[in-house]
C-alpha cells in the first residue's frame, strides 16, 4: 500500500468541496464508504491515492425509510442492512437476497450499498499491477488474448470486463434511481444510466465525476401481481462473484404479463437490460416454451471468447429458470 | 485388533494451547516485535525467463528510512533446500520464472519498503521460456538448465523416477482387457493461513531467527550453513505456528533474506510475504500429466498397470515430483515411468502428501471407469484390488484397509445409494463415489527429555513445531500416559533450538511416531529412577513397580503404595529423562496408513453446480492418540481435496506468462459453504510399531478426497471428468442437452 492521507468528512458537501479542491490540485482522491473494495486495490497498489475521503463519518446517510412510493436507500447503508430489512424482505425478497449473495457476510457488514455500485472490477488483469491495461491507461484489454473465462460475452470491447455487483441487475430490473451530489447540486437519475459502456469509456464503469458522490437509492414500490427474482451461479458459496445471475421482474394479470424486466449480470460491462426479451413476454403467458424462446432472445447477439461459451448457455438456463418460476 | 486400556490417549482431548490460538494470545512469528525493527519486502521478477544484467539501487538508497538493499550482485547465498538437483540461491541469475526473488529491502515501515520497491532499477535480457511441460520436454524447446529440462537426479531424486515389479508385459497377457487414459492434475497453492514472515536479530556473532517454520532443526542447520555460521551462534525460534502444509521445511529463502538485511542494516528486520508472495514465491502442489495402462481379469481384478507421467516442478526442483496413488491397490505387476520436468512456472514441490492426491485422482478415476466399462459395482472393484502386499514384495506392519473400506461404505450407505452412473434423472443430478488413500507410515530417529519437578508435574521438551495438528497436545498425552501422572501436569517446552533437542520436523506425518516414540522412552527413563528409589520404601523390586495417575504402586499389590511426589523428593530437586530413539522394523516389512473415503453429490443441470451433500472418510492410523485433533486433521485434509477438486488451480496468463490468480479470492480455496458435515471414522487399529499403537493421520486424509469427489461426479452426470478442477464451466459443457 502507498501512503496516503485519510479526511474524515461530516457532510456531503464537506466531501464534494474536498473533492474539488483535490482535483484541481491534480491530486489523486478517492472517497470509500466501507473501504472493503477500494482497500485491495490499494494493497495490490492498483490504486494509489493520496487522500481517501471517509464518507462514513458523514451522519445521516445510512437508512432505508419506506413509503407509498418505495423505499429510500442512503449510499451508506451497508449491504447486510438492507439483506436483513423487515420490509425489504416482505416486498422485494429477491433484492434482500441479491444483496445477501454478494461477498462474504465480514464484507456485507461492512460494503455500502453505494460502494457495492461503485466497485471496480474483479477482472484479474485490472486488479494485477503488473498488466498496464486498457481500464488502467494503458493500451490492451489483456483479456483478449488470455484468460477471458471470466469476461464479457455480450456489450464487450475494447474492455472486456464484467460489472460485479449482485445489487445492479437487481435494481435496475426494479427501476431504481439513484441520486448524485456533485459541484452542480444534486440530481437523480434512473439507475440504468448511471454504467457507462467500455465503447463510452472503457476507464470508468459509470458516470461518476471526480467529485461526484452517490447519496441515495430509490426503489419503487412493486406493482401489482409483480413478482421478482435473483438467480446467481457461482463456483463458490461465498466470497465469490457472479459467472452469471440474472434478475426478472415479472408483473402479470389475467394469465398474461403485463410487464417484464429482465437483467444479466456478469456477461457484460454493465448490468445487461434486455428490452427485446422483455418486450417478447409483454403480453404472454409464461410457459417453459415462453420462457426458453425470452432466454434465446436476451442472449442474441452474444460474442464469447474462447474461454467463456459455456456463459451463454447458463445465462439461458437462469433466464429460463427465473422466467418459469415467475409464475 | 483390540485397543489396550489407556488413561490418556484415545480420548477427544481439546488442545494443550487451544485457549491463547483462539483468544489471539498466542504468539506468532508476525507478532514477534523487537526494539528498532525494520521491515522488508521482496522484489520479484516480471520475465518468465531473463539475464538480469544490472540492478541500480541508488534512487531506493535514497528515499528516507529504507536501511538496507540485497540482490544478487552484491549477496552470495545459498539455498540449500531450494534446489535438489541444482545450486539455487536466495537470488538467482538468470531468474527463471515470473516470481523469481530479485531483490530484498528492509526499511523503517513496510510502505517505505514497498515504495523502494518500485525505485529499484533492474535491467533484464529477456531470454526465452516455456510454461508447459509436455513442450519443456520436446528437444527444441527453450532450456532452463544446460542439460535440459528434464530434472536430473542426485542422490536424494532420480529423474526420470522409475519403479517397477513383477512383468507388465505378462500381466497385460494375462488380462482380458486392457484400458488406457491420460488424466491431468493442476499447480493448486498450500494456501496455509499464516503467511511468510521471518525476523532476524544479531547479538554480536549470534543470530536468532524468529522462523515459521515447520522444522526448527532443519531450519538452523540450513540457515548456519547457507551462512557459514557454527550451529551454536543458530538460534531458530517457533512457539506457534499458522501452517504450512508442506511448505515450510527447512529454511527457505527468505529466512536468509532476512538475518542478511539485518546484519547489513544492523537492525532486527522482520520480512513479511504478502499473500500474492506466498502464492508465487514459494512453491504449490505439482501438476501432472498421468497416462495409465491397465490390464483386467473380466471380474476387475489387475493383472498390469504402467503409468507414465509428466510432473511440472516449475523453475526449481525441491522434492520429488513423484507420483504414487497406485500404492493403495495389488498390482501383481507394475511399472511407473514419472519424468519430473521443469518450466518457466512457480515452483512445485511438498504440499500435504505430496505426490496422492492428483495421482489417487488419476488412477481411482481410471478403476472407477474400468468397473463402469466391466459393469461391476465400484465397490466390489475397490474392496477386490485394495492392496495387501507393499511394492509387491513387503508385508505391512498393520493393514485395515477392508475395515476402513467395509465400514466406510456401510456408514454412507453405498449399497441402498449407488446407480449405475448416469442413471441420475432430473433438475438435480445424484451420484455417490469412493477411493481409496492412505500414507506411508514410517519410523524413525526422535529427541525427548522430560524433566519431572519435586511436586510430580513434569516439562516434555521437544523440538517439535505444532504446525496445528495439535502435535503439542499429542506429545503431552504420550508423556502422561507413559509417565503415568495427569495431563494436566504436564508443560510441554518445544520450539526453540538453544532449548530443545533435535527434531526431524513436522512434516511427511512423523512428528507422533518419531518424537513420540522417544517421549515414551523418556518417561520410561524417568520410571527407571523413580522405581529404583520407590523400590526401597515399598519394599519390592523396581520391575514389579507401576506408576498411574500419579501414584506409586506394586503391581500385584496396588494397596502398596506411595505418592509420585514422595518417591521424588528421595532423590532430588528433579529427575531428568532422556531419549534419543530410532527404532526399526524387520527387514521384508513396510508400514502404510489406510483410508477409503466416500461421498455423496448433487449435480445441478442447469447451472454445472456441484454440492457435497455427504462425506464419510474411514480411517486407519492405528490407535487415535487424540480423538478430538485427528478427527480435525481428517477434516482438513477433505477440506483441501474439495478445493483441489472443484475449483483451485495457479492459472499463469499465456501472453505474460505472469500468475493472475495468486490470492484467496481468485484462488477459490474452499469456504465453510462448500464443505458438508464430514462424518470420520477410525477404524479399530493398533499397529505394532507405533507409539501406542499410533499410525500417522495429517496427511492420508487428503489423498483419497479428489478422487472420491471425481467418482461421485462421474456416477452423477455419466460424464467422466480428466482433468482438475472439475469447475461448472466444464460440467456443463458436459451434461448441456
Ligand atoms: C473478496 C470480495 C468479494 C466480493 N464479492 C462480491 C459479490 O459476490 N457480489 C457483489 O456484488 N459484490 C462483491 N464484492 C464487492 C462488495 O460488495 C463491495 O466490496 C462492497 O459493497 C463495497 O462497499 P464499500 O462501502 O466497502 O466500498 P468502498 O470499498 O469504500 O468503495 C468501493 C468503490 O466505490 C466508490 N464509492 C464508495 N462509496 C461511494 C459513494 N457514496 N459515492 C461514490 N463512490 C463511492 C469508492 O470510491 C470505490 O471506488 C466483493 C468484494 C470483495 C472484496
Amino acid at each position: 500500500m502507498k501512503t496516503f492521507e485519510n479526511v474524515d468528512v461530516k457532510s456531503v458537501k464537506e466531501a464534494v468541496g474536498l473533492l474539488q479542491k483535490f482535483a484541481g490540485e491534480k491530486k489523486n482522491a478517492a472517497v470509500v464508504g466501507g473501504g472493503s473494495e477500494y482497500l485491495q486495490l490499494m494493497k495490490v497498489r492498483v490504486a494509489t491515492p493520496d487522500y481517501i475521503v471517509n464518507l462514513k463519518t458523514i451522519p445521516g446517510l445510512n437508512y432505508i425509510k419506506e413509503d407509498a412510493g418505495g423505499f429510500r436507500i442512503g449510499a451508506l447503508t451497508t449491504l447486510a442492512e438492507l439483506e436483513e430489512h423487515k420490509g425489504v424482505q416482505e416486498k422485494l425478497l429477491f433484492l434482500s437476497q441479491a444483496a445477501g449473495e454478494a461477498a462474504s457476510p465480514q464484507i456485507r457488514n461492512a460494503g455500502t450499498v453505494a460502494g457495492n455500485l461503485c466497485q471496480r472490477p474483479f477482472c484479474w488483469y485490472f486488479r494485477s499491477a503488473s498488466h498496464v491495461c486498457l481500464r488502467k491507461g494503458g493500451e490492451i484489454c489483456y483479456s483478449v488474448a488470455g484468460d477471458n473465462r471470466y469476461h464479457a460475452i455480450i456489450g464487450g470491447g475494447p474492455s472486456y470486463i464484467v460489472h460485479p455487483s449482485d445489487l445492479a441487475p437487481a435494481l435496475v430490473a426494479l427501476d431504481a434511481k439513484i441520486k448524485i451530489a456533485g459541484p452542480a447540486g444534486e440530481k437523480t437519475i434512473p439507475l440504468e444510466k448511471f454504467f457507462v459502456t467500455p465503447q463510452v469509456n472503457a476507464r470508468r464503469e459509470n458516470i461518476l465525476g471526480p467529485a461526484d458522490i452517490v447519496t441515495e437509492i430509490q426503489v419503487p414500490a412493486p406493482k401489482t401481481g409483480s413478482k421478482g427474482f435473483y438467480y446467481k451461479a457461482r463456483e463458490r458459496q461465498a466470497w465469490d462473484h457472479a459467472i452469471v445471475s440474472v434478475a426478472t421482474v415479472v408483473q402479470s394479470g389475467s394469465g398474461a404479463v403485463r410487464d417484464a424486466r429482465v437483467v444479466l449480470g456478469g456477461v457484460a460491462p454493465i448490468p445487461w437490460r434486455v428490452p427485446k426479451a422483455e418486450e417478447f413476454l409483454r403480453g404472454k403467458a409464461i410457459d417453459d416454451a415462453a420462457a426458453q424462446k425470452a432466454a434465446e432472445i436476451a442472449l442474441d447477439g452474444a460474442r464469447p471468447m474462447k474461454d467463456n461459451v459455456y456463459k451463454i448457455d447458463l445465462a439461458k438456463n437462469l433466464v429460463r429458470q427465473a422466467l418459469v418460476a415467475s409464475v | 485388533m483390540a485397543q489396550k486400556e489407556f488413561s490418556v490417549v484415545g480420548k477427544a482431548t481439546p488442545r494443550i494451547d487451544g485457549f491463547e490460538r483462539v483468544t489471539g494470545k498466542a504468539e506468532y512469528t508476525g507478532d514477534v516485535q523487537l526494539p528498532g525493527m525494520l521491515y522488508a519486502r521482496v522484489l520479484r521478477s516480471p520475465h518468465p525467463h531473463a539475464k538480469i544484467l544490472s540492478i541500480d539501487t541508488s534512487k531506493a538508497e535514497k528515499l528516507p528510512g529504507v536501511k538496507a538493499i540485497v540482490h544478487s550482485f552484491n549477496t552470495q547465498v545459498t539455498w540449500a533446500s531450494g534446489g535438489l538437483t541444482q545450486k539455487r540461491m536466495i537470488f538467482n541469475n538468470p531468474v527463471r520464472y515470473v516470481g523469481d526473488a530479485v531483490a530484498a529491502v528492509a526499511a523503517t515501515d513496510r510502505y517505505i519498503a514497498e515504495d523502494a520497491l518500485e525505485l529499484i532499477e533492474v535491467k533484464y535480457e529477456k531470454l526465452p521460456y516455456v510454461l508447459d511441460a509436455a513442450a519443456a520436454l520436446k528437444s527444441d524447446a527453450p532450456k532452463i538448465y544446460p542439460k535440459g529440462n528434464l530434472s536430473v537426479g542426485d542422490g536424494r531424486v532420480t529423474a526420470p523416477i522409475r519403479e517397477q515389479w513383477g512383468d507388465v508385459e505378462k500381466g497385460f497377457k494375462e488380462a482380458d482387457k486392457v484400458f488406457e487414459d491420460t488424466y491431468i492434475s493442476k499447480h493448486v497453492n498450500n494456501a496455509q493461513m499464516e503467511r511468510r514472515v521471518s525476523v532476524a536479530k544479531w547479538d554480536g556473532a549470534k543470530l536468532t531467527v524468529y522462523a515459521s517454520t515447520q522444522g526448527i532443526s532443519n531450519a538452523r542447520g540450513d540457515i548456519a550453513k547457507a551462512l557459514d555460521l557454527p550451529l551454536s551462534r543458530v538460534r531458530v525460534v517457533c512457539k506457534y505456528m499458522g501452517a504450512g502444509f508442506g511448505n515450510k521445511n527447512q529454511a527457505q529463502d527468505y529466512d536468509m533474506m532476512t538475518a542478511v538485511l539485518a546484519k547489513t542494516a544492523g537492525q532486527p528486520v522482520k520480512l513479511e510475504f504478502t499473500r500474492e508472495d506466498d502464492f508465487i514465491g514459494m512453491h504449490g502442489r505439482w501438476a501432472s500429466e498421468q497416462h495409465y495402462k491397465v490390464g483386467v481379469k473380466k471380474d476387475g481384478t489387475i493383472t498390469a498397470v504402467e503409468l507414465n507421467a509428466i510432473t511440472n516442478m516449475g523453475a526449481y526442483r525441491k522434492q520429488s515430483g513423484d507420483l504414487t496413488g497406485c500404492d493403495f491397490y495389488n498390482i501383481p505387476n507394475y511399472k511407473k515411468v514419472v519424468s519430473p520436468t521443469h518450466t518457466n512456472t512457480v515452483v512445485a514441490a511438498n504440499y500435504r502428501a505430496p505426490a496422492y492426491p492428483q495421482s489417487v485422482f488419476g488412477f481411482a478415476s481410471m478403476l472407477d471407469q474400468i468397473a463402469f466399462d466391466l459393469g461391476v459395482n465400484p465397490y466390489d472393484m475397490f474392496l477386490k484390488n485394495r492392496v495387501r502386499v507393499s511394492k509387491g514384495k513387503s508385508q505391512f506392519t498393520s493393514n485395515e484397509m477392508e475395515a476402513c473400506i467395509v465400514e466406510g461404505a456401510k456408514k454412507i450407505g453405498w449399497q441402498e445409494k449407488w446407480h449405475p452412473a448416469g442413471a441420475s434423472k432430473g433438475a438435480k443430478l445424484h451420484g455417490i463415489g469412493m477411493a481409496l488413500g492412505g500414507y506411508p507410515f514410517r519410523l524413525g530417529l526422535g529427541a525427548a527429555t522430560i524433566r519431572l519437578n519435586p511436586d510430580a508435574t513434569a516439562h516434555v521438551i521437544v523440538g517439535v513445531v505444532d504446525i496445528g495438528t495439535g502435535a503439542k497436545s499429542t506429545m503431552a498425552i504420550i508423556a502422561a500416559e507413559a509417565l503415568g501422572i495427569p495431563l494436566d501436569q504436564i508443560q510441554l517446552a518445544s520450539g526453540d533450538t538453544d532449548v530443545t533437542p533435535y527434531s526431524i520436523g513436522e512434516s511427511s506425518s512423523r512428528t507422533t511416531s518419531f518424537t513420540g516414540t522417544a517421549v515414551i522412552a523418556a518417561a520410561e527413563d524417568v520410571r527407571k529412577q523413580i522405581f529404583a528409589v520407590a523400590a526401597r520404601e515399598l519394599e519390592a523390586k523396581p520391575e514389579e513397580l507401576d506408576l498411574k495417575n500419579g501414584i506409586v504402586f506394586l503391581k500385584s499389590n496396588p494397596g502398596q503404595k506411595m505418592p509420585l511426589v514422595k518417591a521424588i523428593r528421595k532423590v532430588e530437586s528433579e529427575i531428568i529423562g532422556r531419549a534419543t530413539t530410532n527404532p526399526t522394523w524387520p527387514e521384508g516389512f513396510d508400514g502404510k496408513c489406510f483410508a477409503a473415503h466416500f461421498c455423496e453429490v448433487e449435480v445441478d443441470r442447469f447451472t454445472g453446480q456441484v454440492r457435497l451433500t455427504r462425506y464419510v472418510a474411514a480411517h486407519d492410523s492405528g490407535t487415535i492418540i487424540n480423538r478430538l485433533t485427528a478427527t480435525s486433521q481428517v477434516k482438513g485434509g477433505v477440506v483441501q481435496g474439495i478445493g483441489m477438486a472443484f475449483t483451485e488451480e495457479l492459472l499463469i496468463d499465456r501472453p505474460t506468462a505472469t500468475p493472475i490468480n495468486p490470492n484467496y479470492r481468485d484462488a477459490k480455496v474452499p469456504t465453510h459453504l462448500e464443505v458438508p458435515e464430514i462424518e470420520v471414522l477410525f477404524v479399530d487399529a493398533s499397529d505394532p510399531y507405533g507409539p501406542f499403537g499410533g499410525k500417522p493421520v495429517g496427511e492420508p486424509p487428503i489423498t483419497a478426497s479428489v478422487g472420491t469427489i471425481a467418482n461421485a461426479i462421474f456416477n452423477a452426470t455419466g460424464k467422466r471428468f480428466k482433468e482438475l478442477p472439475i469447475t461448472p464451466d466444464k460440467i456443463l459443457r458436459a451434461i448441456q442437452v
